[in-house]
């Protein structure tokens, strides 16, 4: 029925910032390190920002070709969590 | 035969969001793209579809069909519940894109809005602009968003055009096609005529799309609307404006459907306490106060009540508001299970609140309200609270707007 995972860990990231207009996507996750297994990401599917209380998290839909990953970057405390994924064949 | 239609050429534009939710859900995981699946407030049992993909529409499963039937219709349906933030961003981002063509333009709901060019100099077609707003939705936000355009010379004929050939199409009417558009539709496919209005307009042998165009502006305001309403779809069909006008703001209130009906006192009267706060924040965000107040509830076993009251004094803080909805649901049939619940304030007039007033408790009241608004505004949902809101806040979820965008400026602060 969902085929979201709840995952909510934190993770390392390695990403790409780059000069773009106002309107472009300016940060982009490039590789993820979770549970000791390093993930290239191939695909920003959608970035969107939403807040909790005061402070700015953006949320990072990526996909490394197979499984699809919701990470979200908490502008205030600069780190990564991997909130959620959903494997390619949403088993 | 002459229907006087309007020659003026289209200058308004409708634009949709085709599935809206199930578009931004298959952005978003690309896992879902092409698959049928929907989105839902709430996942559970009997949840309904509040918005479903292309590839489920195909398959029968649209809106309102509930999660037993969906997956009866298509074992593999995928239901997500929704992510309001991701809906939030869309649609800010389909108001930037309209705001760069015309200084003119209305968000009619969460995905839908109208650009009226009347007045704007255009170097290009109104086609030409269609086609790059399209392109825009695909590259600055995603390439599973999918929009209709229409364009027509009102907004009526706009949002019809922008409904003639989903998903992705874009459509003009104007007098060149008008009549040609009502000779291959049905009654219940003109937008605002539902089976009711449209079994009134056939007992009057109204069948068919040209007979309401081809009848008189009296008939249809004596004999089938009994009202102005009658003049307003006269010319509203041959592409008239009737539709740019302000809604009357007539009520402030909420409803919440409970997720398991109760009627347990304490818990109810926190919910009920939690819904007002929210009333009064869309009440001030109005500015207006109120002079009425309704307090409603329909019971699990059926059947429901309700109770108003008008007040001398018109209510405008959250601690006015309480007191009179509380002393109202006192009031209600203690032993009923209650299904759904909902307060409304009416009777609003403008608020003279930065009046002085002559008591001091009353300038107490009002400052204290202003500072709490102030905080919450700025640290987000709900900073600063009713203590006694407090399971409430725990159990009302926020959920997406349908109808009208007035609150949406406010749920984007508070969200």
């Amino acid at each position: 029925m969902d085929p979201t995972v709840a995952i909510n860990e934190r993770v390392d990231v390695v990403a790409v910032y780059r000069r773009g207009s106002e309107t472009d996507v300016r940060c982009i996750p490039h590789r993820m390190r979770w549970r000791g297994q390093d993930i290239e990401l191939t695909e920003l599917a959608l970035r969107h920002p939403t807040v909790q209380g005061k402070r700015m998290i953006h949320v990072f839909h990526v996909s490394d070709g197979s499984n699809n990953y919701r990470l979200e970057f908490d502008a205030e405390g600069l780190t990564w969590n991997l909130v959620a994924m959903m494997s390619g064949g949403l088993a | 035969m002459n229907y006087s239609l309007n020659p003026e050429a289209p200058k308004v534009m409708h634009i949709d969001l085709n599935s809206a939710f199930a578009s931004a859900e298959q952005q978003a995981w690309p896992a879902l793209r092409g698959r049928p699946m929907g989105v839902t407030n709430r996942l559970s049992k009997e949840c309904c579809v509040i918005a479903a993909s292309y590839e489920a529409k195909a398959l029968g499963i649209k809106v309102g069909v509930r999660r037993t039937e969906a997956m009866a219709l298509c074992p593999d349906f995928v239901m997500l519940e929704t992510d309001p933030s991701k809906y939030t961003w869309m649609y800010q981002n389909l108001l930037r894109i309209m705001k760069d063509y015309s200084p003119n333009f209305t968000m009619k709901s969460i995905d839908e809005g109208v650009i009226d060019f009347h007045g704007v100099r255009l170097k290009r077609s109104l086609q030409d602009i269609g086609y790059e707003i399209k392109r825009r939705m695909k590259t600055e936000v995603g390439s599973s968003m999918r929009i209709n355009v229409g364009i027509g010379p009102n907004r009526f004929l706009a949002k019809m055009a922008a409904g003639w050939h989903k998903p992705d199409g874009l459509d003009t009417l104007d007098s060149t096609n008008l009549i040609d558009f009502y000779k291959g539709i049905e009654l219940e496919d003109i937008t605002g005529i539902a089976e009711a209005f449209s079994a009134r307009l056939r007992a009057v042998g109204i069948m068919t799309p040209l007979d309401f165009l081809a009848a008189e502006t009296d008939f249809l305001r004596k004999r089938v609307f009994k009202s102005i309403n009658g003049l307003y779809w006269h010319e509203r069909l041959r592409g008239f404006e009737f539709d740019d006008q302000p809604t009357h703001l007539g009520m402030v209130g909420r409803q919440w459907v409970l997720k398991k009906a109760s009627a347990d006192d304490a818990w109810l009267r926190s919910c009920l306490h939690y819904l007002a706060e929210t009333v009064g924040m869309k009440l001030r965000y109005r500015g207006v106060e109120a002079r009425g107040v309704c307090v409603w509830m329909s019971f699990n076993s059926g059947g429901g009540w309700s109770d108003k009251r008008m007040l001398r004094a018109s209510i405008y803080t959250n601690q006015d508001i309480w007191l009179q909805v509380s002393k109202l649901f006192d009031r209600r049939p203690k032993h009923m299970v209650i299904r759904t619940m909902g307060l409304y304030l009416y009777q609003l007039e403008p608020s003279t609140r930065s009046q002085l007033s002559m008591f001091d408790d009353v300038i107490k009241a009002d400052y204290l309200t202003k500072a709490m608004d102030e905080i919450n505004d700025f640290y987000g949902n709900f900073t600063i609270f009713a203590a006694d809101t407090l399971i409430g806040s725990k159990n009302v979820k926020q959920k997406i707007p349908f109808g009208g965008t007035e609150y949406f400026n406010l749920l984007l602060k508070r969200a």
